[in-house]
């Protein structure tokens, strides 16, 4: 539910309609242009049919600088970047050799793990030491170190579940997980604003697919007694299972999801839930163990919860956590424990020092302090971004905030203009995000110090106000207030 | 001038392709595109505001029969063309007809019909060009004419 002035929704859509006019207009042009041309393909069908690449040609790769841009450093509060230039208006990037310290608002950092930690780092080298980066196998073959076995139990220990399972990527966790729980004759009721992975899946299971409105526990209970009173397509014969895929933070809009409302609707008409903490699990939670524990839902009554450690962990792979049965059928069913090869074991040491550091079993309280400062650092940040007049997404405590953009002109704007300044952040287009709901994301990490956060806020507001994103009055400071008040 | 603010809520619409159609403030700046490129017409060729309101119709008519019912498929890969061989027109929410935006962009072209026609004193070459103007894209958006290829023209991928 984003609130956005009306003559903003206007512009946006006419400056979209100008940017896919001149798109067409030059596409014409080449045509003519290459009309004589001799296309010689030899027989070969065409890599693109029609206009395919046509938003990826006429409108991303215009302002393609501000994608993609590659960094010389560890993610860790400040950040190198590489500085590219470009000879044909964008079409091509060549690297320099040099690099500019940013502030990073970009990285998914939540706990500060993505840079050398006291703990973890001597762990994980030592562990590079003694089993190498890769164990050139998969799962099934060679590749389960004790490492893998002391992990997997070490997840659902603090997850809160009976069992659980490692795989090397998260996206793969997603996409080759759900083909392997539900298939045709099933149906996968997700969110409409689910990651491209979930989406992946779910159209890769060859289960039927629909969709409820982003966070909206009536709208799913409707659409549930729908497909149950409609039954399979065609034959209308009782479905074989019915899946609810739902995100703990939502990644785009910084919203925590509405579990207990969504968990009461599923028990209700006796349907599995599957929860995907990409972006909660370490983050938010007063020890850390995610959506369950803040919104005070018992991880007994989701039946299968998903997690990456890319983000609070600092390392890379994903796990599923769910009952002994349901993993042990994944561990000989599922393509990605069989066929993929097992998770680099430095990255599982990494995983394993930084839960025992959010469990306190390092013997230090550095996990609570962690804690504790990405939630301060959130509230502050989002309260302060308010009170300037940006609007900004997402619910408090969580450490993701979408600023909204919303013009196509002011993302290239914000996101140079910020650069230029040595503040790093992510803006994100269309096809990610909605046409018209362009946005800057800004990550919060808890090893930002309030010097950083000031230094951040000072810049944002600056090109926030050459840019021009201020849609919301800007509060007048509270001592203000108090004079007027005190003058009556 | 005081900000209207207006509530997007994100539509549960897969196809990106047609989604942003649900957004607040795609009608008023329809409208409002038509009524300034008649402005432009009015200053650029210096005719008649009825001969304007032809030009602007028939531009209408060239630009929205082929972004609408020509083209087909959608502008980027991500949907590993699901929609290749449907038109704009027959991917509009999903697929189900008669809703209200369907209904708006008929009713559309009728109205600069009969606004150019009204304009033009009904005279003769115009009319018959915008007649036929509004005559194709009306037929073309009825709800029988879904999936329909006359002749097959425009069937192949």
């Amino acid at each position: 539910m984003v609130r956005l002035p009306y003559t903003t929704a206007l512009t946006t859509l006419f400056s979209y309609g100008l940017l896919f006019a001149f798109g067409q207009l030059r596409d014409f042009f080449r045509k003519i242009v290459d009309w004589f041309k001799s296309k010689d393909l030899k027989g070969y069908a065409p890599i693109c049919l029609g206009l395919e690449d046509f938003y990826v040609r006429r409108l991303y790769l215009r302002i393609q600088d501000c994608f993609g841009r590659p960094i010389a450093s560890a993610p860790d509060a400040w950040i190198d970047v590489v500085e590219r230039y470009s000879n044909d208006n964008n079409k091509t990037l060549h690297r320099t050799t040099n690099t500019t310290k940013c502030l990073n608002l970009g990285s998914y950092n939540y706990l500060g793990f993505a840079a050398a930690d006291e703990y973890c780092t001597p762990r994980v080298i030592e562990s590079l030491k003694k089993y190498s980066p890769s164990t050139c196998s998969v799962r099934a073959d060679g590749g389960t170190t004790k490492l893998h076995t002391e992990l997997e139990e070490l997840v659902a220990r603090f997850v809160g579940k009976p069992a659980a399972i490692l795989f090397g990527m998260g996206y793969v966790t997603n996409s080759a997980i759900i083909p392997c729980l539900i298939g045709k004759g099933g149906l996968i009721i997700s969110d409409s604003l689910n990651h491209n992975s979930i989406v992946n899946g779910a159209r890769g299971s060859g289960a039927t697919v629909r969709v409820f409105q982003h966070n909206s526990p009536s709208h799913l209970e409707e659409v549930l007694r729908e497909q149950i009173a409609g039954g399979q397509p065609r034959t209308h014969r009782p479905w074989k299972k019915i899946i609810v895929i739902v995100e703990g933070i939502y990644s785009m809009e910084g919203e925590l999801c509405k579990l207990p409302e969504i968990i009461a609707v599923c028990k209700k008409y006796k349907v599995y839930t599957y929860l995907d903490e990409a972006h909660s699990i370490g983050a938010i939670g007063k020890s850390g163990r995610g959506v369950c524990e803040l919104l005070g839902v018992d991880p007994t009554d989701v039946d299968i919860m998903m997690g990456t450690f890319t983000k609070s962990f600092g390392s890379c792979g994903g796990y599923i956590a769910a009952s002994k049965e349901i993993i042990q059928y994944l561990k000989y069913a599922c393509p990605a424990h069989l066929y993929a090869t097992s998770m680099s074991p430095p990255a599982v040491q990494q995983v394993i020092s930084a839960i025992k550091v959010i469990l306190g079993e390092d013997g230090s309280n550095r996990g609570a302090q962690k804690l504790a400062r990405i939630r301060e650092n959130s509230n502050f940040f989002r309260s302060e971004l308010q009170k300037m007049g940006f609007e900004v997404l997402g619910d408090n405590d969580s450490p993701v905030m979408p600023i909204m953009l919303y013009n196509p002109a002011k993302i290239p704007a914000f996101s140079r203009e910020c650069l230029r300044q040595n503040v790093a952040v992510v803006t994100v287009a269309f096809p990610a995000t909605p046409l018209l709901l362009a946005r800057a994301r800004i990550c919060i990490s808890a090893s930002h110090s309030r010097e950083d956060l000031i230094k951040g806020l000072e810049v944002i507001s600056k090109v926030g106000d050459l840019v021009g994103i201020k849609y919301f009055p800007v509060e007048p400071p509270k001592h203000a207030e108090h004079v007027l008040k005190k003058l009556e | 001038m005081a900000k209207l603010y207006v509530e997007a809520v994100p539509p549960a619409d897969m196809n990106k392709n047609t989604e942003w159609f649900m957004y607040p403030g795609v009608w008023t700046t329809y409208i409002l595109i038509l009524f300034f490129s008649w402005l432009l017409v009015l200053s650029v060729l210096g005719c008649s505001p009825g001969m304007a309101w032809t030009i602007v119709n028939l531009f209408h008519f060239a630009i929205t029969y082929h972004f609408f019912h020509w083209k087909k498929g959608t502008p980027f890969a991500d949907d590993q063309g699901m929609y290749n061989t449907l038109t704009w027109w027959e991917q509009m929410d999903n697929g189900k007809q008669l809703t209200r935006n369907r209904k708006f962009l008929v009713v559309v072209p009728v109205v600069l019909y009969l606004i150019a026609s009204h304009t033009t004193d009904y005279q003769h070459p115009m009319l018959f060009l915008n007649t036929l103007a509004v005559m194709v894209l009306v037929v073309a958006k009825l709800p029988n004419m879904h999936k329909v290829r006359i002749f097959g023209i425009n069937a192949g991928n």
